[in-house]
């Protein structure tokens, strides 16, 4: 089994440049205004919000549903291509477990600053009912928290192992960690056959726990009464939803770290075009639903329904409604359907058109319903009648945003992005095959 | 006395008197300042039970009726010109005092067999001090239920208890007893036929606490007897059925009554999954308990 | 000699009476001048108290402007406050063929829940379903449904159905997800997005509040930053027999509430039998269709007492509720 120096070398974690260290103190810096909001806003309560007893759920919300669908990236990414063997997806899979674990962490903040009393937390768990959405939500972030640290956990055990290896000389502390966090990795036939049998079961369990977690996140609207909750295509909505917003932040991910890390020999052309390949597959059946969903109203114009339509397709909401269904999914499945819009950069655009498009979609899924109840809104004042978040609002959202890319920084800084182990292992597959072939 | 000392004496005494003029005049005024209270009193007796006196002060300050509270009112029976004090009442937060009669043998009727009875308030800063005197008579209904042809009927008969004699004319209302407000029975006005006495259907299918039903017989605020309250029990209702879905495990009840679905299904989910986290976490530990039988080959 | 003695015996009485009758006039005055000038002392007295508000700040209040609320002290209660009254169900019936939005309902209703800012329990809407058909004016209050779709989201049971019907909040243990709120079809529901400040309406030491009211049957006494209030039937009231506040505030005789066993309800004037007053009138409930069950009847606005127009004057689209002096 020997690993070539090149190797390690390529894949080891290595200190920031320059670019690196701003990057990192602009999200700490973002992260900390939106403490200091926060703060204030459990002073003096949600009123710092431009939130109403109508427009009762906001930016927090659609946040949270943001974070909860990207988290989708691992199950999708590394249980289902596993499931269907697409042995590409070695390169990636490292950073869809990253992405999965900063968003599914960050879901569980940001659902809390949402509470109006945020003290009364432990309530959740002494007198939770079973029969209420929200408690499925308590139980299964946690546990998917737990499982996507798992799912990152069992195949890094023989890369910390070589890293301790690596820093022994240069950083012997580090190393000293790295040796901890890897158990006592030696590569053994018996630890080999624990890790193998446990990847096997935990990105077996990753994909119903993922759809449990989607569908629930589903649940909390559908299972309400308001005009464009009420529908019974939530739960494969959100996970189709899900699978694309998740697979556009993994494609814009791994581009920005191809890119700082100069890993083109690792993650190809081939690759990009895999998972362009993919994407568009997710965004067709998002196409698929979201036609069901918005089309079939209009057929049948119920008058509450149409309201909520006219609002979105034609109103108030209908700028931002265009940009997330065209530019947010249109555009990149016309990209992605040609194989020059599959190349690295111009996936990269469509990565981030995605990521966009998601998360205001999801501010579409939120307000519009909201400020549509059934009986008419009178007697309050003209500010109730619309709904775009405060300062305090924005402030934390992007710190909820800086967060999870804290998140992501910081594991990418100390955790090799690509497998390392793994890549060995393969090419030296690859090169038997050679080899055999050649006899 | 020489008439002149008379005559100086009776100046020096009306000047006396026109020098206390101005005092007089701010006691009156200060007097004028207060305000009046309006007393308003019923008797009510209810048969085979409580008597007594339904007392409310109200006033009438800057333009507003309100309640007046706490203040203390003197019950007295008026007999021969002499008030017998009776009892004390204090008003409560609305300005309403009820004053119980132990019976009514111990005030006295006058000659006409009509009591007298003064409520009085002896004034306080706030207020002037008032009186209300009310007059009644002593009246009694004898009410039950009698049936004829599988009909129920309440019949009662009223009486004036001084003189024995029957009361007809007089206005009825029959009413079972409700939570808020009684319900009425009947017509609104029974009136009472030569001998004193009324005869009302009562109408079949009103619900009751385990079918029982409690009528009312009332004589309401009448100018000679006050109010005359009679009350029958009767089991002629039907006997109420609790719909509630408290007892039920619904999807709204609290969580001791969860649906059964919903307590055996997310709890086998739940405790599937963590079960194989927890083995996976066991077998973290078994990988770092793995003695190495490979270190020597490592180092080479 | 005996002349003498007369006339010292007729001074003397002469003097004596003098100085009697003015003694007894003084004396009166300055006995009456003197409470006079006590009474003034007790209206203003200078005696002030130092009370505590919700959020920390020291105030200092005349001693006469707080008002010991003295509420029935029945601690034993005869029932468990989460259960609610044994064999009742209480319902109300609205006729809208009397309401002409005249707001009293809404008036007595915040000013007896101390209900601040722009929030009001009961709201009435300018309903027209189309163009063609006739608009009338509706009071809603929360239904109290009999499947409450807010109970069944809230994950800590803060919301929660009694046996007697009535929907109730415990704001000590409301988490303000607001879940029940975007449950709720019949938007009922206000958020106190805010510390409430009923400081000023309360009208009292807001520690006296939390520690003698803070019961889940004096809903909005005091009411809690971060979490939810609604319309409760006012369970304080209907224990001891007396109807609720908007029952009695309405001028128009609008309101009916009773229990739906004793098949009886009243507006404080006629006590009515439910069941003859919903097929007689064709009563119905609010969204039937969505199965929430509610326990608000309506009466359909037939043989209108009034005109619909009279409503306008009081119909301010977006002004909320009147501010307390």
């Amino acid at each position: 089994m020997n690993i070539s120096d090149k190797l390690i070398n390529d894949l080891a974690p290595r200190k920031f440049g320059r670019w690196g260290v701003i990057w990192t103190w602009s999200l700490i810096i973002i992260s900390i205004a939106g403490i200091i909001a926060y703060i204030d806003q459990v002073i003096k309560g949600q009123i710092v919000t431009n939130m109403n007893d109508y427009a009762l759920w906001g930016i927090y919300i659609s946040n949270f549903v943001f974070f909860v669908a990207t988290s989708f990236v691992g199950a999708v990414t590394v249980a289902v291509l596993r499931l269907t063997k697409n042995t590409w997806r070695t390169p990636i899979v490292r950073i869809a477990e990253i992405i999965s674990v900063a968003s599914i962490i960050m879901a569980g903040i940001t659902i809390m600053i949402d509470m109006g009393r945020p003290d009364r937390l432990l309530n959740l768990f002494i007198h939770g009912r079973m029969q209420s959405p929200i408690i499925w939500d308590v139980i299964i972030i946690p546990t998917y928290i737990v499982i996507s640290l798992l799912l990152l956990y069992f195949p890094l055990l023989p890369d910390l192992a070589l890293l301790k290896k690596h820093f022994k000389k240069t950083s012997p502390k580090l190393s000293k960690w790295y040796g901890k966090l890897s158990l006592n990795w030696t590569g053994s036939a018996a630890q080999k056959i624990l890790q193998m049998n446990s990847i096997r079961i935990v990105a077996f369990l990753t994909i119903p726990a993922g759809f449990m977690l989607q569908t629930i996140d589903a649940w909390l609207f559908s299972t309400l009464f308001r005009v464009g909750w009420d529908s019974t295509n939530m739960g494969a909505y959100f996970i189709s939803g899900a699978s694309v917003a998740g697979v556009g932040a993994l494609v814009t991910v791994v581009y920005v770290l191809r890119r700082a890390y100069k890993l083109e020999d690792y993650i190809t052309d081939f690759h990009f075009d895999k998972m362009g390949k993919f994407l568009v597959l997710t965004c067709l059946i998002y196409l698929y639903f979201n036609i069901n969903e918005y089309l079939i109203p209009e057929f049948t114009s119920k008058k509450e329904e149409i309201t909520h339509m006219n609002v979105l397709v034609t109103g108030k909401y209908a700028p931002l409604f265009w940009f997330v269904n065209i530019g947010g999914l249109i555009v990149p499945i016309i990209t992605l359907l040609f194989e020059k819009g599959r190349k690295p950069l111009p996936m990269f655009f469509v990565g981030l058109l995605v990521v966009v498009g998601s998360w205001w979609k999801r501010y579409l899924i939120v307000t519009p319903t909201l400020l549509n109840p059934f009986l008419p809104m009178e007697g309050v004042p003209e500010a109730w009648h619309h709904y775009f978040p405060s300062v305090h609002e924005w402030l934390i959202t992007f710190a909820t945003l800086a967060m999870a890319l804290l998140i992501i920084t910081i594991l990418v800084r100390y955790l090799p992005i690509i497998p390392m182990q793994r890549t060995a292992d393969e090419q030296e597959a690859l090169l038997k095959i050679e080899k055999n072939k050649e006899i | 006395m020489s008439k002149r000392n008379k005559i100086r004496k009776m100046f020096s005494a009306i000047f006396f008197l026109i020098l206390l003029i101005p005092v007089f005049q701010k006691l009156y005024a200060q007097d004028a300042e207060k305000n009046r209270v309006r007393l308003k009193a019923d008797y009510v007796k209810i048969m085979d039970g409580e008597i007594y006196f339904d007392i409310g002060a109200t006033s009438r300050v800057n333009n507003e009726n309100i309640d007046v509270a706490n203040i203390t009112l003197i019950i007295s029976n008026e007999f021969n010109d002499e008030e017998t004090e009776l009892g004390k009442v204090t008003t409560n937060m609305e300005g309403k005092a009820k004053f119980v009669l132990k019976s009514l043998a111990a005030i006295k009727p006058d000659s006409t067999n009509t009591y007298n009875v003064v409520i009085s308030f002896m004034g306080n800063d706030g207020f002037k001090r008032a009186s209300k005197s009310i007059s009644f008579k002593d009246a009694i209904i004898k009410a039950n239920i009698i049936t004829k042809d599988s009909v129920n009927y309440m019949s009662a008969t009223l009486i004036d208890a001084s003189k024995d004699s029957l009361l007809s004319n007089q206005l009825l209302n029959v009413q079972v007893q409700r939570l808020f407000r009684p319900l009425r029975i009947g017509k609104e006005f029974n009136s009472t036929d030569e001998n004193g006495t009324i005869l009302v259907p009562i109408e079949e299918g009103i619900p009751g606490v385990d079918g029982i039903l409690t009528f009312e017989v009332v004589l309401k605020e009448s100018d000679d007897y006050g109010t005359v309250k009679a009350i029958v029990e009767a089991p002629l209702g039907i006997p109420i059925v609790d719909e509630s879905t408290f007892d039920e495990r619904t999807m709204w009840s609290p969580r001791n009554k969860t649906p059964l679905f919903l307590l055996i299904v997310p709890n086998l989910l739940i405790f599937g999954m963590w079960g194989i986290i927890v083995y996976l976490t066991v077998n973290l530990f078994k990988i770092s308990k793995i003695k190495n039988q490979n270190q020597k080959n490592e180092n080479i | 000699m005996e002349d003498n003695n007369k006339n010292s015996r007729r001074k003397f009485l002469d003097k004596g009476l003098k100085l009697g009758i003015a003694t007894a006039i003084g004396g009166l005055g300055i006995s009456k001048i003197t409470t006079k000038l006590n009474a003034k002392n007790d209206t203003h007295s200078g005696e002030k108290m130092e009370l505590m508000t919700t959020d920390g700040t020291l105030i200092e209040v005349d001693s006469s402007e707080v008002m010991e609320m003295v509420h029935s002290e029945n601690e034993e209660e005869k029932y468990n406050l989460r259960e609610g009254m044994p064999n009742r169900k209480f319902v109300m019936v609205i006729d809208l063929a009397k309401c002409k939005n005249a707001l009293k309902c809404q008036v007595a209703c915040n000013k007896h829940h101390y209900i601040t800012g722009e929030h009001a329990w009961i709201k009435v809407y300018k309903m027209q379903e189309d163009e063609d058909t006739a608009p009338y004016w509706m009071p809603t209050t929360c239904m109290h449904c009999d499947h409450p779709a807010c109970v069944t989201v809230c994950p800590v049971d803060a919301t929660f159905k009694r046996r007697d019907g009535l929907v109730l909040i415990d704001n000590e243990r409301c988490i303000g997800c607001r879940f029940c709120m975007a449950a709720c079809p019949y938007s009922t529901r206000v958020f106190n997005w805010s510390e409430p400040g009923q400081e000023v309406t309360l009208n009292m030491n807001m520690e006296m509040a939390h520690r003698k009211h803070n019961s889940i049957e004096y809903t909005g006494m005091p009411s809690v930053k971060g979490t939810v209030d609604k319309c409760d039937f006012c369970p304080h009231a209907i224990k001891e027999n007396v109807l609720p506040h908007c029952v009695t505030a309405c001028p128009n005789g609008v309101f009916y509430f009773g229990d739906k066993y004793e098949d009886t309800v009243t507006n404080g004037e006629e006590s009515l039998r439910l069941s003859k007053l919903l097929k007689d009138k064709s009563g119905y409930r609010l969204m039937e269709g969505l199965g929430t069950k509610p326990s608000v009847y309506y009466l359909p606005p037939v043989d209108r007492l009034v005109d619909f127009k009279d409503g306008l004057e009081n119909f301010t689209g977006y002004k909320s509720v009147d501010k307390p002096e």
